[in-house]
């Protein structure tokens, strides 16, 4: 079965490149920005076109970016950094204005290769690691404001408070839309599978916003049109939930993996995946407002939070695990990712506690490692088949 | 048959005897008598590794024996798991902290503040009796639980191991963390998980990228000052005041002052008036932090600039340092390289800017303590942005005429690697001086390999 719509997003994606150039060849600016609290409806608002930089998957860029940021750097961070040594994808390329934030030290740290190395211009926000407390959000409301006023002096007006709402709305529309096309993929007899949700939600980093809700929208009719009703159950599959580091475009190493031992994906909380678009409740418009409702969201792993047992994020991963009848999850870690591989025990004894297993998969995007992933997954997807094969027949 | 044990010559003990007590935090005071008796008798039978003649050896304590200071540093470090015990004993609160930063509100809240070198040499000492392989295997032991615990991949673990297992009573985990290093606020955040319940946890939060010139970023971080103090008299159960911590201000820039004085005496020499290792050791006294005794600290520094002096005043040479040697300067994380062995092969080590860059930066004395203190912390030169501790660096250098420069990081250790290459791009740039960066395990003996690259460095120069 397949959804029309989709086929027009591979299309426009393939055409994007060529039309950000001409936008910026009629005095547009693009932002590239990257960071789990860069406000993104700022850099819209502002009349930017925002880019996420978001790539992996491919060693040899990692291997270049080593050369400027070190072999211990994460091999997101150092494929980022290759790119730039390179600059040849095709969205770099396009960059004029680069928005980083320091959620994570080592993208702050990327941040600072590449303006140095590479003569980027880089705006920087900072990020309270007490994230939690209220004099942490009036620092963070300066640093928003400070991170506006860079950006209004780079596109030589002021932020305008009515665009700017214009801005929310829309990202909102975006939001609340792919929320709803999520709930289908987890669906019994699901129309639309977690991989095509996944790359439909990576399409909104690099597309028009405007055109991207449309999109979106009528991805969700054809949905509706071909699922009235789609309902979460857990059946016989392997149902899968990916957890840990982020995923980019370009690495789908361990989704295909999953896919091939016969896995079925039903989730995630990584921030190239759904969770960034949950839970963003702006109160207020203006840069304050929105910057709040970043830092307010689900937490990162990269900030720390000290008592586990009120942490959002893991309520969070709970609450997700338990929406999409998740049997198991496959915890991913890359290679020097602090953020995550410093939790990967405690997430796995935390969820141990409520019956749910974790498969740590830790990797590169070097191919070396896939025939050890790809036994290890398979064991692991063929132990929660067994296991919900017997739930279910105590059931009965 | 024994390990060969190195022994302090009976020759120089009279000039040793006759050099000041150290004195402590608690009023008491050691003779040079009862030093000297630790250092001959008691210490190399509790800690033969210590004295043990072996190549293999990290920092090898002084042996400069008419050098009578760099020998109370060494007492002080070896007596330093002990008097932690004791202290402990005697109700002292303890915090873990962060390397590269001062202490004066830990000292001002009465709590000693142990950074993690000093939180794995507390654990190191709780054993006697151990030769460098047997130590060197305990330690590996216990870091492999922590990597076991939170991950592999991190440079150092911040003593989780220790305090998760109970063995060093630690009573809160309060760095600033994010200042210069983001494993430790992993580590911070990883205690929540370990079954010692009884530890406070607490993140001083150090806002990054150039903040030194933003009101609110000072503000912020004031505030966590505030914090920090608040959560360390909950601990001990007192009030500290602005008072006690403008009285502790005045103490450390004290400290600072005459580290910083120390400092710029040995490089206006044209002799180099101590080892490399000797002048480490006394140099960062000036953070007073270093043996958890403020006062012994600053006793042993101030002692220690008499003696720096009359030994630049007449052209003494420090212990087994030839002449002419290649001047090298330290970059990077909270590590170095071999001292003496480096020595063996022609160089020496004027410099680093770990434990220099706090070191050098005196806290203004009027008005708020907390802002003051804050102002300075965010304009650590180790802290800033690429160019700027470049600059920074460039200017240590130059002040040390160094001949050579070597970027030295800890395997995971991201924070620092990720701008080794810029910074050593910018100082070859800018001042002609060879640089390398050097990559090394932190958990281990320094072997040959890592030996063997700082030697070629050395023989190019």
């Amino acid at each position: 079965m397949s959804i029309q719509t989709l086929e027009i997003i591979r299309k426009r994606l393939a055409e994007r490149p060529e039309e950000l150039s001409q936008a910026r060849k009629n005095g547009q600016k693009v932002v590239g920005w990257t960071g789990y609290n860069v406000p993104e409806e700022i850099i819209h608002a502002l009349g930017f076109i925002p880019v996420r930089i978001a790539i992996g998957g491919d060693d040899r860029l990692v291997e270049v970016g080593a050369r400027y940021a070190s072999s211990k750097t994460c091999v997101f961070i150092r494929e980022i950094v290759g790119a730039f040594a390179e600059n040849e994808d095709p969205y770099i390329q396009q960059t004029d204005i680069l928005a980083f934030d320091a959620t994570c030290l080592q993208n702050f740290r990327a941040a600072e290769v590449i303006e140095y190395f590479f003569k980027k211009d880089v705006v920087v926000l900072a990020v309270p690691r007490n994230f939690a407390e209220d004099d942490a959000k009036t620092y963070f409301v300066h640093e928003a404001n400070e991170f506006t006023r860079l950006l209004e002096e780079r596109a030589g007006s002021s932020l305008d408070t009515a665009v700017l709402a214009e801005s929310v709305a829309l990202y909102n529309d975006i939001r609340k839309t792919l929320k709803s096309i999520y709930i289908f993929q987890a669906a019994k007899d699901n129309v639309i599978s977690w991989e095509e949700v996944y790359d439909l939600i990576q399409a909104g980093d690099l597309l028009d916003k405007k055109e991207y809700l449309t999109l979106l929208q009528q991805t969700l009719v054809e949905l509706t049109e071909l699922q009235q009703n789609p309902v979460i159950e857990a059946d016989g599959d392997s149902r899968i939930f990916i957890s840990g580091s982020l995923i980019p475009r370009g690495d789908r190493k361990l989704i295909s993996i999953i896919n091939s031992v016969g896995g079925r994906i039903v989730g995630d909380d990584l921030w190239s995946g759904i969770l960034p678009h949950i839970d963003l409740d702006i109160k207020e418009i203006s840069p304050a407002g929105v910057a709040l409702a970043y830092l307010n969201r689900t937490p990162h792993a990269a900030l720390p939070y000290l008592d586990l047992e009120s942490d959002r994020r893991l309520k969070k991963l709970h609450e997700l695990l338990s929406q999409s009848k998740a049997h198991g999850v496959i915890y991913h870690t890359l290679r020097y990712c602090d953020p995550f591989t410093f939790k990967a025990k405690e997430t796995k004894n935390v969820l141990a506690k409520s019956g749910i297993p974790l498969l740590e998969i830790h990797t590169e995007y070097a191919g070396s490692d896939y025939e050890a992933m790809k036994t290890r997954v398979e064991a692991f997807v063929e132990m929660i088949k067994i296991k919900s094969e017997i739930v279910e027949e105590e059931a009965a | 048959m024994g390990k060969q044990l190195f022994r302090y010559s009976e020759a120089n003990k009279e000039m040793f005897l006759n050099s000041d007590n150290i004195t402590f935090n608690d009023g008491s005071v050691v003779t040079p008598e009862e030093i000297w008796h630790y250092l001959t008798v008691e210490g190399p039978v509790k800690y033969p590794s210590a004295f043990e003649v072996n190549l293999y050896q990290g920092n090898r304590g002084s042996r400069d024996e008419t050098l009578p200071t760099s020998l109370k540093t060494r007492y002080l470090g070896l007596t330093f798991s002990a008097r932690m015990e004791s202290a402990k004993d005697k109700g002292k609160s303890i915090a873990f902290i962060q390397g590269g930063q001062a202490v004066d509100p830990y000292t001002a809240a009465d709590t000693i503040a142990l950074r993690p070198g000093l939180v794995n040499q507390w654990n190191n000492g709780l054993e006697y009796g151990n030769d460098i392989n047997k130590e060197n295997l305990r330690r590996k032991k216990s870091k492999e639980k922590a990597f076991h615990d939170m991950s592999f991949e991190a440079c150092q673990t911040g003593g989780y191991e220790h305090v998760q297992a109970g063995n060093l009573r630690i009573d809160v985990i309060a760095p600033y963390t994010v200042l210069r290093c983001s494993d430790v606020s992993y580590g911070v955040e990883a205690h929540r998980h370990g079954p010692n319940k009884d530890v406070k946890l607490l993140n001083v939060d150090f806002p990054l990228r150039n903040q030194a010139d933003k009101p609110w970023a000072i503000e912020y971080f004031a505030q966590n000052l505030r914090r920090l103090v608040k959560t360390l008299d909950e601990v001990t159960g007192r009030t500290t005041t602005e008072d006690d911590l403008l009285r502790a201000i005045k103490l450390h820039n004290e400290g600072r002052r005459l580290g910083t004085e120390l400092a710029e005496l040995w490089w206006s020499a044209d002799i180099p008036p101590t080892n490399s290792d000797d002048r480490a050791s006394l140099v960062s006294l000036g953070n007073l932090e270093t043996h958890g005794d403020v006062q012994a600290s600053l006793s042993v520094l101030k002692e220690a600039k008499k003696y720096i002096a009359e030994r630049v005043k007449n052209g003494v040479k420090g212990h087994a340092v030839i002449d002419n040697p290649k001047r090298l300067f330290i970059l990077g994380s909270c590590v170095g390289i071999n001292g003496s062995r480096s020595e063996d092969a022609g160089a020496i080590v004027v410099g680093r800017d770990d434990q220099w860059s706090h070191c050098s930066s005196l806290v203004e004395e009027e008005g708020d303590p907390y802002y003051n203190l804050a102002k300075t912390t965010l304009e650590y030169p180790y802290e800033q942005g690429i160019e700027k501790r470049a600059q920074w660096t460039i200017e240590q250098i130059r002040k040390s005429r160094a001949d050579g420069v070597i970027f030295i990081h800890n395997w995971g250790c991201n924070t620092q690697a990720a701008i080794s290459r810029p910074i050593v791009d910018i100082i070859k740039r800018e001042t002609g001086i060879p640089t390398y960066i050097h990559e090394r395990d932190l958990h281990g003996l320094r072997d040959e390999q890592e030996q063997n690259r700082v030697n070629a460095f050395i023989e190019m120069l």
